[in-house]
């Protein structure tokens, strides 16, 4: 009796199947990872009482073109989480303004309390280090009398 | 009876989760595109650049002085008639005098001791007034 199929019958028991059932959990693994490793800003928030405006407006600019100049109430200046004193804005921020092809806007984060010599003398410091555009951050104010209107 | 209790229910009983994963990243795209990030925000100027002086005539100046209790005393020009009013005033006051002036100049001078709020409080009344002609200044006298 002649086998059927030449002998070739036999069923592989090897499963043709990828096995997808762990994709998810590899797909997560990435998430997770690149969650991890990504980094957003430079620098950490400092503890300031905000000054309020009105005409607070966003600023339409690149996150990475925006550095954050720190004023503490006590006159302190902090810049990526360090201090510095007066003097060395000019040093500190003229190299990153050149880097940044004079796209860099500063964010003056004062502290509301803080006596406006330290923010003259901060600005001085900024226009020697050729920086022209400036922002003084603000929290956006809501005031009754201007929802009545 | 015991042949009804031997017959095998048919439906499955399992939860199917094969879609799991899918709706996992459905909610995950959900809230990637819903997320905004807090943009900064703040009043924005532009510094002169250094040793860029321009002589102004007198006429064309509004100095505003910010005095370290917060009042500010407005001077307009060479007239040496002094009104003192607080920083919300300045807006109205920016309005009447630019419809008067258009070349007007907001000469802002704060005082070494003043709050650096009150300055911005000026600044804020100035922007919310549309003015762009502004100088920030140390008062000194």
């Amino acid at each position: 009796m002649p086998i059927k199929g030449g002998g070739f019958s036999r069923k592989s028991k090897a499963s043709s199947d990828v096995p997808d059932s762990s994709m998810a959990d590899i797909a997560f693994l990435l998430l997770i990872f690149f969650m991890v490793t990504t980094v957003f800003q430079k620098d950490r928030n400092q503890e300031i009482v905000w000054p309020e405006a009105e005409a607070t407006q966003k600023i339409d600019e690149k996150l990475k073109n925006i550095l954050n100049i720190w004023v503490q109430r006590d006159g302190s200046l902090f810049i990526n989480d360090r201090p510095y004193t007066m003097g060395e804005i000019t040093a500190v921020v003229g190299p990153l303004y050149a880097a940044s092809d004079r796209a860099l806007v500063i964010s003056i984060r004062g502290d509301r309390e803080v006596p406006y010599n330290t923010i003259d003398q901060l600005q001085k410091q900024l226009v020697a280090a050729g920086v022209l555009r400036v922002v003084f951050a603000t929290e956006l104010e809501q005031r009754m009398s201007r929802e009545r209107r | 009876m015991a042949v009804l209790d031997k017959k095998k229910s048919k439906v499955n009983d399992k939860v199917p989760s094969s879609s799991m994963a899918d709706i996992a990243f459905l909610l995950l795209i959900f809230f990637l595109v819903t997320t905004t990030f807090p943009k900064d925000k703040g009043l924005a100027i532009v510094l002169p650049e250094e040793g860029g002086e321009v002589e102004i005539s007198p006429r064309n100046i509004l100095h505003i002085i910010i005095q370290p209790n917060g009042l500010v005393e407005v001077k307009r020009g060479e007239s040496q008639a002094v009104q003192t009013v607080t920083p919300e005033a300045i807006e109205g006051l920016w309005r009447q005098d630019v419809s008067e002036n258009e070349n007007l100049i907001a000469a802002v001078k704060t005082h070494p001791d003043a709050p650096y709020r009150f300055m911005v409080d000026v600044l804020d009344a100035l922007h919310t007034a549309g003015a762009e002609r502004i100088s920030l200044q140390l008062f000194e006298g």
